[in-house]
């Protein structure tokens, strides 16, 4: 699955009715090399939530469908792995994420797409502020 | 050979470490008295309201100088930049504007740049030069940029460099061309170096 086939689809709780919210971006661990926390939002103006990845049962069809609600706690650092700017550990620039596909049944990371063709997730190295750093091919 | 860089060009390059995060813009280079390699680079903070830093980043704990970034371990890379700039002096004071001559006494220039090996060498390959009329004749208004190599060894007095007359025997217009010439120079002058 992609991480922006999974952006914008409505949280599910089997208890509730309607949905908690919508997706808005995966967190990545990036040295486990898999999806941590899911961040969705209920509406435009209201705050985001994290919900770990454990709470989540299935991602899609139509629905990402969870079995608690968010825990309070200490969020990991918004940072959206899509439009990231690519670094290699050689310090050159390669390109943009343009997409990540994901294993929906354990959150590992399959493959990144960027403007420079596909990277395996084995090669990533840190993901920061400035820049994802991928190990040079 | 890894990608030849001028020093000037490396000024505003972020200082990236292995996890992504940007902790500093390169202010200027630091090379050591003979301009033989880079031994470290001084810095500015990041975003607007900042000034020179009091930290400065050694060569030593550069992995790798790149293109687009000066990748560091982490952020403990960064040491105090007025114990690295106490006995070295940085690109701009040491090597800008000085005369390039001869051995035999030619003049080749006056020096506007520093060609840097990337990578993680960190040699000085090159100089870039407003050639003298005499060294390189070019148009009348102007005096012709030309890169010149270094050679095996800069002696330097004052504001004053000179290189070995067999060095300069042959320049290049621009930075491609002076990778080809200094990557296809014969005799030893690469294993030479410290």
């Amino acid at each position: 699955m992609l991480f922006s086939e999974v952006r914008g689809l409505p949280v599910v709780l089997p208890g509730r009715g309607g949905p908690i919210g919508r997706v808005t971006s995966l967190t990545v661990d990036v040295a486990a090399a898999r999806v941590s926390h899911v961040r969705l939002r209920a509406g435009r103006f209201r705050r985001e939530r994290v919900l770990p990845r454990d709470a989540v049962d299935t991602f899609g069809p139509g629905a990402v469908r969870a079995h608690s609600p968010a825990p309070p706690g200490q969020a990991p650092p918004r940072r959206d792995l899509l439009g990231h700017r690519i670094l290699t550990d050689t310090g050159n620039e390669q390109g943009t994420v343009l997409d990540v596909a994901f294993d929906p049944a354990t959150g590992r990371l399959l493959a990144l797409f960027t403007s420079h063709g596909e990277v395996p997730p084995t090669r990533l190295l840190g993901l920061g502020d400035h820049a994802l750093v991928v190990r040079a091919a | 050979m890894n990608e030849l860089m001028t020093a000037r060009s490396l000024t505003t390059r972020p200082v990236v470490t292995l996890g992504g995060d940007a902790v500093a813009h390169v202010k200027d280079t630091v090379c050591d008295a003979a301009a033989t390699r880079i031994t470290g680079f001084t810095l500015t903070g990041r975003g607007l309201p900042t000034g020179p830093l009091k930290e400065a980043l050694p060569w030593s704990a550069v992995y790798s100088l790149g293109h687009d970034a000066v990748m560091v371990q982490g952020r403990r890379a960064l040491v105090s930049a007025a114990a690295m700039t106490a006995h070295q002096q940085t690109v701009r004071a040491r090597v800008l504007g000085a005369r390039l001559l001869t051995e035999a006494g030619t003049e080749v220039g006056t020096v506007l740049d520093a060609v840097v090996e990337g990578g993680t060498g960190g040699r000085v390959v090159g100089f870039r030069v407003a050639a003298s009329r005499g060294f390189a004749p070019g148009p009348t208004r102007h005096r012709r940029r030309v890169y010149v190599p270094r050679g095996g060894t800069v002696e330097v007095a004052g504001r004053t460099l000179v290189v070995s007359g067999e060095a300069v025997r042959h320049v290049a217009d621009d930075l491609s061309g002076f990778g080809a010439l200094v990557g296809g120079v014969p005799g030893g002058w690469r294993e030479s170096l410290p």
